[in-house]
């Protein structure tokens, strides 16, 4: 009977996690609709575009890194729900990100997206960060994380590494001078301040202590 | 979000009507003419550029505009999005931030000061310029090194008429330009990111081409702040961060002078500039372009489409390694 309640009581509660993260994660989308509907998105929509869905992608990846140490920090075990819809919805916004530079911008005129992405390593090292998050997304089918066993978390393991990408790719698209930081440094550098600090506290001996 | 400055508040019919500043320019003109002095003034003038449009009538403001189109058929970029899409990093970083940002800049008193390798050195004030040099306009394109372009109404004077005023010596072989940095109105001066005053140069030959223009005004007004209040360079064929703002100071020199983006990252910002889609930037396309206002990427013409007027200033040059 009591275990009937707490399973219930569970189940409530990751029900309201769930509604909390899918709002959170839409609602970016919905606002960035509003925006373009509503003619807000500025003179250069497109370039508009290109860089929110990047941004939006960019913070919802470190913010699912940042669950789990969160979650043990602040002993909030609910915050585990989260960790996997915010990783979908990173991929979700890098996907549009790609649709937007390839769809509205370049009119999937495969050549030119090609000419594109072989000329600028920025884009090369983004496309491989969106390739990682496809795979990653791909196989987060819970069937698929149980046939794959152990192999599972090593493969997503590569959230980290895809989290560089993102990281280098955003510091890379900045106009400006990256060695001495000449430019609009500021929104990237923090993100990635927040995801060195993350890679930290994996590290085995930070890890014990916490 | 990025909001549309200019879309929640529209312009009135009124506010985009001459300047009074623009109207005794004309009336000191026509007064010119009846003292016949029109031919002495039509002689220095240079001899109408393919791209210049016929000069509009004064008053009518924008209406007179619409229809216009650059001499490849290119209608104009909206008024709005030429004063509400601007790179002035003197201010911001944020292009449609930058007219916001701008509005306590009265660009009043203003003088020019013209030196360096030159027989007659000479500061001009802001009227003298308006009063020795008349004013025309131009229609450019203007194409940005972050991949989007324009088209824009200009009223303004070749730089030549300028130059051929204070008389460059021998040795001069280019022209620097500087920026006003006035701290007080101008946020993004203190933000130690960019070496501020904003730097540009041409080399004299470019200089002296017809198309290289100061511009003073823009669709039949004087230039808002955002767009370099009260003088500013146009050079059409070159990538928009050449077309420096706010002028202070010209100096004729004999070496390559410095320049703000060359300084901070000379691999991605060449001294020459020239709109060229077959030298690639590591970052934005240079092949293709947005035009500001449609949906469509356009391709990149080669010098912005006035390869005609300026293809002998680089003749026997790679293109490539002088970027």
């Amino acid at each position: 009977m009591n275990q009937q309640i707490e399973d219930r009581k569970q189940e409530s509660q990751r029900f309201q996690m769930r509604v909390l993260v899918h709002f959170g994660g839409l609602l970016p989308l919905v606002l960035l609709i509003g925006s373009y509907v509503r003619d807000e998105l500025g003179f250069n929509p497109v370039e508009a575009a290109l860089q929110k869905t990047g941004q939006i992608a960019a913070v919802f990846l470190v913010l699912s890194l940042a669950i789990t140490p969160l979650r043990k920090l602040l002993k909030l075990p609910l915050l585990r729900y989260l960790r996997k819809p915010l990783g979908l919805y990173a991929a979700f916004y890098a996907a549009l990100h790609f649709l937007t530079f390839a769809w509205w911008d370049y009119g999937l005129d495969f050549g030119l997206i090609w000419a594109e992405i072989v000329a600028k390593p920025f884009i090369i090292i983004g496309a491989l960060a969106l390739l990682i998050l496809a795979v990653l997304a791909a196989t987060s089918f819970r069937s698929v994380q149980r046939k794959m066993g152990k192999k599972w978390v090593q493969l997503h393991r590569l959230t980290y590494l895809a989290a560089i990408l993102v990281i280098a790719h955003f510091l890379l698209a900045v106009k400006g001078n990256l060695l001495t930081l000449q430019g609009n440094y500021t929104f990237p550098l923090v993100l990635g301040g927040v995801l060195v600090v993350l890679l930290l506290m994996r590290l085995p001996g930070i890890r014990k202590n916490n | 979000m990025a909001k549309r400055k200019h879309g929640s508040v529209p312009l009135k019919k009124d506010e985009i009507t001459p300047k009074p500043l623009y109207d005794s320019r004309r009336k000191f003109l026509k007064q010119m003419g009846f003292l016949g002095m029109g031919a002495v003034l039509a002689s220095c003038a240079p001899a109408p550029a393919a791209t210049s449009a016929p000069p509009a009538e004064p008053t009518g403001g924008l209406a007179t505009l619409t229809g216009l189109t650059d001499e490849l058929g290119n209608p104009l970029t909206d008024y709005n999005a030429v004063t509400g899409y601007c790179n002035f990093y003197e201010f911001t970083t944020n292009k449609e931030k930058v007219d916001e940002q701008a509005e306590d800049f009265v660009p009043e008193p203003w003088s020019v000061e013209v030196g360096g390798l030159v027989n007659n050195p000479r500061t001009f004030t802001m009227s003298e310029i308006l009063e020795t040099f008349d004013q025309q306009e131009r229609i450019y394109r203007m194409r940005c090194v972050e991949g989007w372009s324009m088209v824009i109404p200009w009223l303004g004077f070749p730089l030549r008429q300028l130059l051929e005023e204070v008389e460059p010596t021998s040795e001069a072989k280019y022209v620097a330009f500087q920026t006003a940095m006035l701290p007080d109105v101008m946020n993004g001066v203190n933000s130690m990111m960019f070496p501020f005053p904003y730097l540009e140069g041409l080399r004299l030959d470019e200089a002296l081409n017809d198309l290289s223009l100061l511009a003073t005004g823009l669709y039949h007004e004087s230039l808002p702040p955002q767009n370099g209040a009260p003088i500013r360079l146009v050079v059409p064929w070159k990538y928009g961060f050449k077309s420096i703002k706010s002028i202070v100071k010209i100096s004729l020199v004999t070496d390559q002078p410095y320049t703000m983006w060359n300084t901070i990252a000379p691999q991605e910002y060449g001294f020459y500039a020239n709109v060229n889609p077959d030298v690639d930037h590591p970052r934005w396309s240079q092949g293709t372009e947005i035009r500001i206002g449609e949906n469509q990427r356009r391709d990149t013409l080669y010098m912005n489409g006035y390869a005609d007027e300026v293809e002998y200033l680089y003749e026997g040059m790679d293109l490539a390694v002088y970027y």
